[in-house]
């Protein structure tokens, strides 16, 4: 995929251009959404709004990374939507004659590269991850998946959040400290090989 | 071991990503070297980082692909479109408003000219003040009975006088108006600046439909969704 040539191809307002280049972000830009606004209904919709302004702004996109471009995009569109559940808090509706659990662990999530056992760590661990998201406050959730889950250097993430490099190490220090005495509380759910360890090394 | 401050952790943070300096780097490892906490807490944070990465990435419930007609998203316009639109809104309007004064400037100065003079030593209705009214009835009552009218001729010299003046003396002044009727009956703002700003405002407006138009034909709508 030559991404300049469908920049500039989408910056002249070729749709199907923009449209390979949604493809091929839609799933990053979902997860960053979805992580940093724990719920799936809301992270699409985060994704939809992000991709339609990141196509009606597309010609102030000057060049560098587009990822972090993007990921401004959608680091806004999550916060649009924090900000409007915090207006109107909504109360999640229960699937039409399906199992409630399904809302835990829907069918079309299912990962079938994974076995029951890894599916159920993978599946407490995600709950353990969502829970300590969450208490994060939303510059530091939004600089923390950006490098820890989506994998953005600090300038990418510098670029996507438009805060000075210094202040993206401070935050990503900040959040990693958080997180970690947070995943104190969920050890015991951990994996072995993810249990934090505090007896002192010699 | 040393107690750890804010400042060692974000230097913890900045080395598990590579973000750290050559003698920062060296500083910190000759530290982690004898503080044990300090291990402890490098090892903490860069589990935390790993359980991060290790979190099951979803796949996007559907395709975000936009299709114009459901996204309600307009075509990127060129740059040029809004000032092209401007202008020739610009032009339209001037060109209204000139063909407006050219209209309507010679109607209104014929009708001023055309109008009846008003009723001169009737009552002195145009007079400015009780002495103007006054004069004609002196030299009236002053010119002796049998006296010629000697006033007559000197009305063209009155002419120069203010309007007002020469309506109290009885004076009408028609001929003196009639080249100023021609003149007001003349357009105030020149054809050629109509026709120029008509020929603007079309080429303007055409200009502008036709890059809007050229735009919306390269936005077609997404076969990926068809």
């Amino acid at each position: 995929m030559d991404e300049t040539a469908l920049i500039n191809e989408a910056q002249r307002g070729d749709l199907d251009a923009f449209n390979t280049l949604v493809l091929h972000y839609q799933d990053t830009l979902f997860n960053t959404a979805r992580r940093i606004l724990g719920d799936d209904e809301l992270a699409a919709d985060a994704t939809q709004e992000a991709f339609i302004s990141a196509f009606r702004s597309l010609r102030t996109f000057r060049g560098g990374s587009f990822k972090a471009w993007l990921m401004r995009t959608v680091t806004n569109a999550a916060y649009d939507e924090l900000r409007r559940r915090k207006r109107r808090p909504t109360t999640a509706l229960e699937p039409d004659g399906e199992d409630p659990e399904a809302i835990d662990e829907p069918r079309w999530l299912a990962d079938p590269t994974l076995s029951p056992e890894e599916t159920t760590e993978a599946h407490e661990l995600e709950h353990a991850m969502e829970h300590c998201l969450e208490g994060l406050p939303f510059e530091y959730r939004a600089v923390v998946v950006m490098a820890d889950v989506e994998g953005l250097d600090y300038a990418e993430v510098a670029a996507a959040v438009r805060v000075p490099l210094g202040t993206v190490k401070s935050r990503l220090a900040r959040a990693r400290l958080r997180l970690r005495d947070c995943l104190q509380g969920f050890e015991e759910l951990l994996p072995a090989m993810f249990r934090l360890h505090h007896e002192p090394t010699s | 071991m040393t107690l750890m401050n804010f400042r060692d952790a974000e230097h913890l943070s900045a080395h598990l990503d590579g973000q750290l300096g050559p003698s920062e780097t060296a500083q910190l490892e000759s530290r982690l070297a004898v503080d044990a906490g300090l291990s402890q807490v490098l090892d903490d944070l860069r589990i935390a980082k790993g359980l991060l990465g290790r979190v099951p990435r979803r796949k996007a419930p559907r395709n975000f692909t936009l299709n114009p007609l459901d996204a309600r998203v307009r075509a990127p316009q060129p740059r040029a479109v809004p000032v092209l639109r401007f202008a020739g809104a610009l032009a339209s309007l001037l060109f209204l408003v000139t063909v407006a004064v050219n209209g309507v400037a010679p109607l209104a100065a014929r009708s001023l000219a055309a109008a009846p003079p008003p009723g001169y030593g009737v009552g002195g209705g145009m007079g400015g003040g009780e002495d103007q009214v006054e004069a004609p009835q002196e030299s009236l009552a002053i010119a002796p009975a049998g006296t010629p009218m000697l006033a007559a001729p000197a009305a063209p010299q009155e002419l120069s006088a203010p309007t007002a003046e020469a309506f109290a003396k009885g004076v009408a002044p028609v001929e003196a108006s009639a080249p100023d009727a021609r003149q007001a009956g003349r357009a105030p703002i020149p054809a050629l600046w109509v026709l120029v700003l008509a020929i603007a405002a079309i080429l303007l407006g055409g200009l502008s439909w036709y890059l809007d138009r050229l735009t919306g034909r390269n936005f077609r709508s997404n076969p990926l969704e068809k």
